[in-house]
Protein backbone atom coordinates (compact mmCIF):
# COMPACT_ATOMS: atom_id res chain seq x y z
CA UNK A 1 0.00 0.00 0.00
CA UNK A 2 3.05 2.47 0.94
CA UNK A 3 4.96 1.59 -2.01
CA UNK A 4 1.68 2.01 -4.51
CA UNK A 5 1.15 5.26 -2.50
CA UNK A 6 4.24 6.59 -3.17
CA UNK A 7 5.10 5.42 -6.74
CA UNK A 8 1.40 7.16 -7.37
CA UNK A 9 2.56 10.48 -6.11
CA UNK A 10 5.57 10.08 -7.96
CA UNK A 11 3.91 9.34 -11.37
CA UNK A 12 0.86 10.83 -11.00
CA UNK A 13 -0.86 7.28 -12.02
CA UNK A 14 -1.47 5.01 -9.31
CA UNK A 15 -1.77 1.82 -11.63
CA UNK A 16 0.00 0.73 -14.33
CA UNK A 17 -0.91 -2.44 -17.48
CA UNK A 18 -0.72 -6.40 -16.60
CA UNK A 19 2.06 -7.59 -16.68
CA UNK A 20 4.69 -4.69 -17.57
CA UNK A 21 7.47 -7.63 -19.12
CA UNK A 22 7.39 -11.21 -19.06
CA UNK A 23 7.73 -12.89 -15.43
CA UNK A 24 11.41 -14.54 -15.06
CA UNK A 25 9.46 -16.73 -12.30
CA UNK A 26 7.67 -18.06 -15.03
CA UNK A 27 9.30 -20.84 -16.53
CA UNK A 28 9.98 -22.69 -13.16
CA UNK A 29 6.25 -23.26 -12.07
CA UNK A 30 4.85 -26.55 -12.56
CA UNK A 31 2.21 -26.56 -15.78
CA UNK A 32 -0.48 -28.52 -16.88
CA UNK A 33 0.50 -31.26 -19.48
CA UNK A 34 0.34 -31.02 -22.79
CA UNK A 35 -0.58 -34.16 -25.16
CA UNK A 36 0.88 -35.43 -28.22
CA UNK A 37 -2.02 -36.90 -29.97
CA UNK A 38 -0.05 -39.05 -32.40
CA UNK A 39 1.80 -40.67 -29.56
CA UNK A 40 -1.68 -40.95 -27.43
CA UNK A 41 -2.93 -44.92 -28.34
CA UNK A 42 -6.29 -45.86 -26.16
CA UNK A 43 -4.16 -48.01 -23.98
CA UNK A 44 -1.81 -44.95 -22.96
CA UNK A 45 -4.96 -43.07 -22.37
CA UNK A 46 -6.50 -45.21 -20.59
CA UNK A 47 -3.24 -45.88 -18.59
CA UNK A 48 -3.27 -41.89 -17.97
CA UNK A 49 -6.79 -41.70 -16.65
CA UNK A 50 -6.42 -44.70 -14.46
CA UNK A 51 -3.34 -43.15 -12.42
CA UNK A 52 -4.51 -39.11 -12.91
CA UNK A 53 -5.56 -38.65 -8.56
CA UNK A 54 -7.40 -35.74 -9.27
CA UNK A 55 -9.58 -37.40 -12.05
CA UNK A 56 -8.96 -34.55 -14.59
CA UNK A 57 -8.79 -37.49 -17.48
CA UNK A 58 -11.21 -39.21 -18.59
CA UNK A 59 -11.16 -41.96 -21.43
CA UNK A 60 -14.55 -41.72 -23.95
CA UNK A 61 -14.77 -43.30 -27.41
CA UNK A 62 -12.27 -41.99 -29.57
CA UNK A 63 -11.04 -39.17 -27.31
CA UNK A 64 -9.56 -38.50 -23.43
CA UNK A 65 -11.24 -36.34 -21.95
CA UNK A 66 -8.83 -33.30 -19.99
CA UNK A 67 -10.38 -30.76 -17.66
CA UNK A 68 -7.71 -28.45 -17.04
CA UNK A 69 -9.57 -27.44 -13.81
CA UNK A 70 -9.58 -30.55 -11.75
CA UNK A 71 -5.59 -31.07 -12.78
CA UNK A 72 -3.08 -30.51 -10.01
CA UNK A 73 -0.44 -30.43 -12.53
CA UNK A 74 1.33 -33.36 -10.35
CA UNK A 75 3.44 -34.55 -13.54
CA UNK A 76 2.26 -37.65 -12.99
CA UNK A 77 0.83 -38.52 -16.29
CA UNK A 78 4.15 -37.15 -17.98
CA UNK A 79 6.07 -39.45 -15.85
CA UNK A 80 4.02 -42.41 -16.71
CA UNK A 81 4.12 -41.92 -20.82
CA UNK A 82 7.06 -39.32 -21.80
CA UNK A 83 6.90 -39.95 -25.12
CA UNK A 84 2.61 -38.46 -25.14
CA UNK A 85 2.73 -35.48 -22.41
CA UNK A 86 4.83 -32.94 -21.63
CA UNK A 87 4.41 -29.45 -19.71
CA UNK A 88 2.43 -27.47 -21.23
CA UNK A 89 4.04 -24.30 -20.08
CA UNK A 90 0.36 -22.57 -20.02
CA UNK A 91 -0.54 -20.67 -16.54
CA UNK A 92 -3.06 -18.03 -17.54
CA UNK A 93 -6.27 -20.31 -17.51
CA UNK A 94 -8.35 -18.12 -16.08
CA UNK A 95 -12.23 -18.91 -17.42
CA UNK A 96 -15.42 -17.24 -17.72
CA UNK A 97 -17.40 -20.86 -17.82
CA UNK A 98 -16.60 -23.81 -16.69
CA UNK A 99 -17.30 -25.59 -19.91
CA UNK A 100 -13.77 -23.67 -21.47
CA UNK A 101 -11.67 -25.82 -19.36
CA UNK A 102 -12.76 -29.21 -20.40
CA UNK A 103 -10.45 -29.94 -23.56
CA UNK A 104 -10.92 -33.07 -25.86
CA UNK A 105 -7.78 -34.55 -26.79
CA UNK A 106 -7.90 -36.60 -29.75
CA UNK A 107 -6.01 -39.77 -29.71
CA UNK A 108 -4.57 -40.41 -32.63
CA UNK A 109 -1.71 -43.37 -31.75
CA UNK A 110 -3.62 -45.55 -32.76
CA UNK A 111 -4.20 -44.68 -36.36
CA UNK A 112 -0.48 -45.38 -38.20
CA UNK B 1 -29.73 -8.26 -16.21
CA UNK B 2 -27.47 -9.12 -19.51
CA UNK B 3 -23.94 -10.07 -19.11
CA UNK B 4 -23.27 -7.16 -20.99
CA UNK B 5 -24.81 -5.10 -19.38
CA UNK B 6 -23.50 -6.48 -16.03
CA UNK B 7 -20.22 -5.96 -17.49
CA UNK B 8 -20.70 -2.26 -18.35
CA UNK B 9 -22.04 -1.42 -15.02
CA UNK B 10 -18.85 -3.25 -13.55
CA UNK B 11 -16.93 -1.15 -15.49
CA UNK B 12 -18.61 2.06 -14.56
CA UNK B 13 -19.23 1.25 -10.72
CA UNK B 14 -15.70 -0.10 -10.37
CA UNK B 15 -13.51 1.95 -12.28
CA UNK B 16 -9.96 0.82 -11.84
CA UNK B 17 -10.32 0.01 -8.38
CA UNK B 18 -12.28 -2.97 -7.23
CA UNK B 19 -12.03 -4.50 -3.44
CA UNK B 20 -11.44 -8.15 -2.73
CA UNK B 21 -12.61 -10.21 0.12
CA UNK B 22 -10.98 -13.88 0.62
CA UNK B 23 -12.79 -17.05 1.94
CA UNK B 24 -11.20 -19.76 3.01
CA UNK B 25 -13.85 -23.04 2.18
CA UNK B 26 -11.33 -25.45 3.64
CA UNK B 27 -8.73 -25.26 1.83
CA UNK B 28 -5.03 -26.43 3.01
CA UNK B 29 -3.98 -22.92 2.51
CA UNK B 30 -1.42 -22.88 0.27
CA UNK B 31 -4.02 -21.06 -1.98
CA UNK B 32 -3.81 -18.43 0.72
CA UNK B 33 -0.01 -18.05 0.76
CA UNK B 34 -0.05 -17.39 -3.40
CA UNK B 35 -2.86 -15.02 -2.67
CA UNK B 36 -1.04 -13.25 -0.16
CA UNK B 37 2.48 -12.98 -2.39
CA UNK B 38 -0.13 -10.82 -4.57
CA UNK B 39 0.61 -8.40 -2.42
CA UNK B 40 4.09 -8.57 -1.97
CA UNK B 41 6.61 -6.16 -3.79
CA UNK B 42 7.46 -8.42 -6.16
CA UNK B 43 3.59 -9.01 -7.66
CA UNK B 44 2.25 -5.72 -6.31
CA UNK B 45 -1.48 -6.25 -6.53
CA UNK B 46 -1.97 -2.32 -5.70
CA UNK B 47 -0.25 -1.19 -9.00
CA UNK B 48 -3.30 -2.82 -10.90
CA UNK B 49 -6.01 -1.02 -8.46
CA UNK B 50 -6.95 -4.46 -6.73
CA UNK B 51 -6.78 -4.02 -2.74
CA UNK B 52 -7.79 -6.65 -0.11
CA UNK B 53 -10.07 -6.05 2.30
CA UNK B 54 -11.48 -7.96 5.76
CA UNK B 55 -14.65 -7.14 5.26
CA UNK B 56 -17.25 -8.46 3.17
CA UNK B 57 -19.70 -5.39 3.03
CA UNK B 58 -16.70 -3.85 1.61
CA UNK B 59 -15.79 -6.06 -0.75
CA UNK B 60 -16.69 -6.34 -4.86
CA UNK B 61 -15.29 -9.54 -5.32
CA UNK B 62 -14.95 -12.53 -3.19
CA UNK B 63 -11.93 -15.04 -4.01
CA UNK B 64 -13.26 -18.35 -2.82
CA UNK B 65 -10.74 -21.09 -2.17
CA UNK B 66 -10.98 -24.62 -1.20
CA UNK B 67 -13.84 -27.20 -1.52
CA UNK B 68 -16.53 -25.99 0.22
CA UNK B 69 -17.09 -27.83 3.24
CA UNK B 70 -20.10 -28.62 4.26
CA UNK B 71 -20.10 -26.32 7.85
CA UNK B 72 -19.11 -23.83 6.21
CA UNK B 73 -21.97 -23.52 3.66
CA UNK B 74 -23.71 -21.11 6.18
CA UNK B 75 -21.13 -18.75 6.52
CA UNK B 76 -20.45 -18.71 2.99
CA UNK B 77 -24.31 -17.80 2.24
CA UNK B 78 -23.54 -15.10 4.70
CA UNK B 79 -20.49 -13.59 3.28
CA UNK B 80 -22.17 -13.83 -0.32
CA UNK B 81 -25.13 -11.83 1.05
CA UNK B 82 -23.77 -9.03 3.08
CA UNK B 83 -21.56 -7.80 -0.05
CA UNK B 84 -23.10 -4.88 -1.79
CA UNK B 85 -23.74 -5.68 -5.55
CA UNK B 86 -22.87 -5.62 -8.21
CA UNK B 87 -20.39 -8.51 -7.28
CA UNK B 88 -17.91 -11.05 -8.76
CA UNK B 89 -17.07 -14.52 -7.36
CA UNK B 90 -13.83 -16.17 -8.35
CA UNK B 91 -13.18 -19.79 -7.47
CA UNK B 92 -9.63 -20.63 -6.95
CA UNK B 93 -7.76 -23.82 -7.39
CA UNK B 94 -8.44 -27.25 -7.83
CA UNK B 95 -10.42 -27.96 -4.98
CA UNK B 96 -12.33 -24.97 -5.26
CA UNK B 97 -13.07 -26.39 -9.19
CA UNK B 98 -13.75 -30.22 -7.76
CA UNK B 99 -10.30 -31.93 -8.54
CA UNK B 100 -9.59 -32.93 -5.60
CA UNK B 101 -12.31 -33.61 -3.27
CA UNK B 102 -15.58 -35.52 -4.28
CA UNK B 103 -19.17 -34.50 -3.11
CA UNK B 104 -19.70 -36.53 0.11
CA UNK B 105 -20.93 -35.89 3.35
CA UNK B 106 -18.46 -33.91 4.47
CA UNK B 107 -17.69 -31.36 1.61
CA UNK B 108 -19.80 -30.19 -1.30
CA UNK B 109 -16.53 -30.54 -3.76
CA UNK B 110 -16.89 -27.97 -5.65
CA UNK B 111 -17.74 -23.88 -4.76
CA UNK B 112 -20.33 -23.08 -8.07
CA UNK B 113 -22.61 -25.79 -5.39
CA UNK B 114 -23.38 -23.02 -3.17
CA UNK B 115 -22.32 -19.31 -4.97
CA UNK B 116 -22.65 -18.01 -8.26
CA UNK B 117 -19.40 -18.37 -9.41
CA UNK B 118 -18.25 -16.15 -12.66
CA UNK B 119 -14.61 -16.87 -13.08
CA UNK B 120 -12.77 -19.81 -12.34
CA UNK B 121 -9.07 -20.00 -11.75
CA UNK B 122 -7.80 -23.64 -11.84
CA UNK B 123 -3.99 -24.06 -10.36
CA UNK B 124 -2.97 -26.43 -7.38
CA UNK B 125 -1.71 -23.89 -6.26
CA UNK B 126 -2.46 -21.11 -8.97
CA UNK B 127 0.07 -19.06 -8.71
CA UNK B 128 0.11 -15.03 -8.25
CA UNK B 129 0.78 -14.74 -11.99
CA UNK B 130 -2.37 -17.30 -12.47
CA UNK B 131 -4.51 -15.14 -10.09
CA UNK B 132 -3.71 -11.96 -11.14
CA UNK B 133 -4.68 -13.28 -14.82
CA UNK B 134 -7.96 -14.57 -13.56
CA UNK B 135 -8.68 -11.47 -11.29
CA UNK B 136 -7.47 -8.89 -14.89
CA UNK B 137 -10.28 -11.55 -16.59
CA UNK B 138 -13.09 -10.91 -13.36
CA UNK B 139 -13.03 -7.58 -14.14
CA UNK B 140 -12.86 -7.46 -18.45
CA UNK B 141 -9.84 -5.84 -18.40
CA UNK B 142 -8.09 -9.42 -19.87
CA UNK B 143 -8.74 -11.87 -22.20
CA UNK B 144 -9.45 -15.42 -21.61
CA UNK B 145 -6.82 -17.35 -22.97
CA UNK B 146 -7.85 -21.14 -21.96
CA UNK B 147 -10.64 -21.10 -24.22
CA UNK B 148 -8.40 -21.36 -27.76
CA UNK B 149 -5.73 -23.57 -25.98
CA UNK B 150 -6.10 -27.22 -26.92
CA UNK B 151 -3.38 -28.81 -24.87
CA UNK B 152 -2.51 -31.17 -27.37
CA UNK B 153 0.84 -31.02 -29.41
CA UNK B 154 1.49 -32.52 -32.96
CA UNK B 155 4.93 -32.07 -33.41
CA UNK B 156 6.88 -35.23 -34.43
CA UNK B 157 7.86 -37.45 -30.65
CA UNK B 158 10.87 -38.85 -31.96
CA UNK B 159 12.32 -35.40 -32.61
CA UNK B 160 11.87 -33.63 -29.55
CA UNK B 161 11.78 -36.46 -27.13
CA UNK B 162 14.48 -35.33 -24.78
CA UNK B 163 12.94 -31.30 -23.93
CA UNK B 164 10.00 -32.56 -21.88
Amino acid sequence: MTLWFIRGLRRGVVTTRYPARPDASARFLPTPPAFRSRALTRETAGRLAAICPSGALRLEDRTLVYDVGRCTACGRCAAEAPAAVRSSGEFELAAAARSELIKKIPIRGDLR
Amino acid sequence: MTAEELRETIARQFGRSLHIRTLDTGSCAVCEQEIRLLAAPHYDLQRLGFFFTPAPRHADLLLVTGPMIRAFEVAARKTYDAMPGPKVVVATGACALGGVYPADPFTHGTVDAVLPVDVWIPGCPPSPLALLQGLGVAVGRLAEKVRDLPFTVDDDPERTRGDS
